[in-house]
C-alpha cells in the first residue's frame, strides 16, 4: 500500500457501529483538510464498502485511513472469520469472493465508483479488501493539511 | 421500537373532543397543527392556535405546509395568537381565568355564525416562570366539562420531552383522546414518522440499510393514501445507496397523476439525482436549505 505509515484511523466495525464509524470518518476526513463537500462523499463510499462487508462478506470489518500525496486512502476489509451462513437472512449468500460484494451490493459499488476518485477490490483467502482514494485537489493559497496535527 | 396505531391520528378528531397532543419536536408540532387547522378550516370550522410563535411567524409556519390560512386569517375563520392576553394574565394562569378566555371564544364563535370551533393551545407555557402554573389540571378538568354537548373540539399540545411523566399523566385523564404522529421507527440516530400537512413521510437523523423495513411501511402506506406524497427529509443528514434506491423505486411505480416531492438538502438531494430520481415523471427533489 502507498505510503501505508501510521493511519490516521483505524477502527472496527460490525453491523451495529456503522453509524460511530461514519462520525468518525468524518471527523477524521475533516481534520485531515478534505473540503466539507467531498467529506459528505468519503463518508457515503466507506459506509457503502462497510455495509458491503456486514451485508455480504463477514459481518464485520476493519476500517483504515491514511494520508498520502495528497489523498485519503481508506481501506476497509472483511478480514474476521466469516459469519455463520444459516444466520445470514433472505437469499444472501456469506462468501469471501468480491464478486458476491459486487452482486449482493446493489448500487451501492456503484455509488461508490461514482464518488471515490479511485476505487480498487482484492479477493483472497484472508477475505475482501476495498481501497478508495479521495484527492484533496489543487492546493489552496494556505493549505489546511500544512497543520501538523498528526505527525 | 415500532409504535404504529399506538394513539388517534391527528385525522380521527371529531366534534367535542378534548385530545391530548403530544410532540417529540418542534417540526412534528407544526405538522400536526398545520392537519388540524387544515381539517378545521375545510370543515367550515373557526379555528384559533395559541403559540409561543409570534403570529405572523406561526401564520407562515401553516402555510408553508400549504395551508391557506392568510385567507382564513382576513376572513376572521382562523386566529394565530401568543398565550399573554388570553390564556395567561402577565405571566399568571388562573384556571379561572383561562376558562373565561375560552369560553369568549366559543361565544365569539356562535355569534359569529360558525358551525364550530378547533382550538389547540402549545402548553409549553406551562415549562416558563409562570405562577399558578399548579392551577393546570384544574383547567384541563374545565376544559373537558365546558365541550360536552358542544361543537368545540380543543388539542392540548404537549412536548413530550419537557414535560415530566408526573405532569402528563396528571392531566391525561381530563382528554378524550391521546393524539401522536404515527411512528414508524424511532431510536436516538434515526425517526421516520408520517407526516400529515403536506400528507408523506419525514426522515430525521441518518438512515441506512437497517432501517429498510419500517421505511418500507412507511412508504407503502404513503402510498396507500390517496394524493400526493411529500418525503420530508429536512432535518435527514445521511442516507445509504440501499435507501436510496428503495424511495426511487417506490415513486417510479405511482401513477403518473400522483406527484411525489422529495425535500432534503443540497448534498442528499445530489444522490437522489444520481440515482434518477429526477428522470422519473412526477417526481421532483427540492433543496431546502439550513432554517
Amino acid at each position: 500500500m502507498p505510503g501505508a505509515g501510521t493511519p490516521i484511523l483505524d477502527q472496527v466495525f460490525d453491523r451495529d457501529s456503522l453509524y460511530a464509524l461514519r462520525s468518525a470518518v468524518a471527523a477524521h476526513a475533516s481534520q485531515a483538510g478534505l473540503p466539507q463537500g467531498r467529506v459528505g462523499d468519503l463518508v457515503a463510499a466507506v459506509h457503502e464498502l462497510a455495509a458491503n462487508a456486514v451485508r455480504h462478506g463477514a459481518g464485520h470489518g476493519r476500517l483504515r485511513v491514511w494520508k498520502h500525496d495528497q489523498s485519503l486512502y481508506c481501506l476497509v476489509a472483511d478480514d474476521g472469520p466469516p459469519q455463520d451462513a444459516g444466520a445470514a437472512g433472505g437469499t444472501e449468500q456469506q462468501s469471501r469472493d468480491a464478486a458476491l460484494w459486487r452482486i449482493g451490493s446493489g448500487r451501492g459499488l456503484w455509488l461508490v465508483r461514482q464518488l471515490a476518485d479511485q476505487l480498487s477490490l482484492s479477493s483472497g483467502p484472508h477475505g475482501t479488501t476495498a481501497t478508495v482514494i479521495f484527492t484533496f485537489g489543487p492546493p489552496e493559497p494556505d493549505p489546511p493539511f500544512h497543520l501538523s496535527q498528526h505527525s | 421500537m415500532t409504535t404504529v396505531g399506538a394513539d388517534a391520528q391527528i385525522t380521527d378528531l371529531t366534534v367535542n373532543d378534548h385530545a391530548c397532543l403530544t410532540f417529540g419536536e418542534p417540526e412534528e408540532l407544526l405538522d400536526l397543527t398545520a392537519a388540524f387547522v387544515r381539517d378545521g378550516l375545510s370543515s367550515g370550522l373557526k379555528v384559533v392556535w395559541l403559540s409561543d410563535a409570534a403570529p405572523a411567524q406561526a401564520v407562515s409556519e401553516l402555510a408553508r405546509r400549504g395551508i391557506a390560512v392568510e385567507s382564513a386569517v382576513a376572513a376572521g375563520q382562523m386566529t394565530a395568537a401568543a398565550w399573554e392576553g388570553h390564556l395567561l394574565s402577565g405571566q399568571a394562569f388562573t384556571a379561572d381565568h383561562a376558562m373565561g378566555w375560552l369560553s369568549g371564544e366559543m361565544a365569539a364563535c356562535r355569534q359569529e355564525g360558525f358551525p364550530g370551533l378547533r382550538v389547540a393551545v402549545d402548553m409549553s407555557w406551562a415549562l416558563r416562570p409562570v405562577t399558578g402554573v399548579e392551577q393546570l389540571p384544574d383547567f384541563e378538568e374545565g376544559v373537558a366539562a365546558a365541550l360536552a354537548g358542544t361543537k368545540v373540539s380543543v388539542l392540548c399540545q404537549y412536548d413530550r420531552e419537557r414535560f415530566d411523566p408526573v405532569t402528563l399523566a396528571s392531566v391525561a385523564a381530563f382528554h378524550t383522546r391521546a393524539v401522536a404522529a404515527a411512528t414508524y421507527y424511532q431510536d436516538a440516530v434515526l425517526r421516520i414518522c408520517r407526516q400529515y400537512a403536506p400528507p408523506g413521510i419525514r426522515l430525521a437523523g441518518e438512515i441506512d440499510f437497517k432501517a429498510e423495513e419500517p421505511l418500507a411501511l412507511a412508504l407503502a402506506e404513503a402510498i396507500r393514501l390517496d394524493g400526493d406524497i411529500t418525503v420530508n427529509m429536512a432535518d435527514l443528514a445521511f442516507i445509504d445507496a440501499s435507501c436510496v434506491r428503495m424511495i426511487v423505486d417506490a415513486t417510479r411505480g405511482l401513477a403518473a397523476s400522483r406527484r411525489v416531492v422529495l425535500q432534503c438538502h443540497a448534498p442528499i438531494a445530489a444522490r437522489f439525482v444520481l440515482f434518477g430520481a429526477a428522470d422519473v415523471l412526477g417526481v421532483s427533489v427540492v433543496t431546502v436549505h439550513e432554517r
